[in-house]
């Protein structure tokens, strides 16, 4: 098999977040990442499904889903899709820390942008936004 | 998720607190409570050990820089103890390392924050 694949969907509710995480380190640990890769990995995930489920949250869409998609390259890379279902313009921002300030309302975003090696968010408002972040084996983050 | 959370008034104004196992946006709403629970009966220090914390999220970093502001508001301060290898990382990408002070231990961490409160006038 090329790229073998995993998928799990989860309802976008607080206490499926841990599921999440869980399927992303059993995924990640299959192949070659060091022990911090795939902690990054999986604080990643879980920051991309903590966003979706603050959006549903603020939109008012409890019944919105989060899908989760892990695609496996030669223990290379590691592509993982987090999609939800929530309907509406998402703006994602970014942290700010200047000096000692620092914005506490966006540091999943901030996570999010460091702990992996590619990230891209694609919204669109009648159908969701989905995630899309890559991690190179032996390529740490920062 | 295996997550535990323990506090306890150390003197009148300081309070500990305990993070232990995984913290996540579930876990969060519990600890912005005993947050409030500590600032509310007049606590202006909160030391937080995190030397048992396997992985914690953006949502429980968020509520303790909210503390952090509360209390500074108050005269107080939170402050960090024994951070585990993977809060040392994310402190060190965040750069909520220079946000924080961190204490390599809880007596290191009360002896500096009873040298403040001695150090305030009317204390």
């Amino acid at each position: 098999m090329e790229s073998p694949e995993v998928e799990l969907s989860i309802p976008c509710a607080a206490e499926y977040v841990g599921v999440a995480r869980l399927v992303v380190l059993g995924v990640a640990s299959r192949m070659s990442f060091c022990y911090d890769e795939v902690e990054d990995l999986r604080q990643a995930v879980g920051e991309a499904c903590t966003s979706a489920i603050e959006r549903a949250r603020a939109k008012h869409q409890p019944d919105s889903r989060i899908t989760i998609k892990c695609i496996m390259e030669h223990d290379k890379k590691l592509t993982v899709q987090v999609a939800d279902t929530v309907l509406g313009y998402n703006s994602r921002g970014h942290a700010t820390l200047v000096g000692t300030d620092l914005d506490e309302s966006n540091i999943g975003a901030l996570l999010m942008e460091i702990l992996v090696d590619e990230i891209q968010a694609e919204s669109k408002p009648d159908q969701g936004t989905t995630v899309t972040m890559v991690k190179y084996v032996g390529r740490r983050s920062q | 998720m295996n997550h535990e959370m323990r506090s306890h008034q150390v003197e009148p104004g300081i309070a500990f607190l305990q993070l232990i196992g995984e913290a996540d946006a579930n876990t969060a709403p519990r600890l912005r409570q005993e947050v409030q629970f500590w600032l509310d009966q007049g606590v202006a220090y909160i030391v937080v050990d995190l030397s048992q914390i396997t992985y914690i999220d953006s949502t429980n970093l968020g509520v303790l820089v909210g503390a952090l502001k509360r209390a500074r508001e108050k005269g107080g301060e939170v402050v960090i103890v024994s951070p585990s290898r993977r809060v040392v990382r994310l402190f060190e990408i965040t750069g909520l390392g220079k946000v924080f002070a961190v204490y390599d231990s809880e007596a290191t961490a009360l002896r500096e924050l009873r040298g403040n409160q001695d150090g305030k006038p009317g204390s």
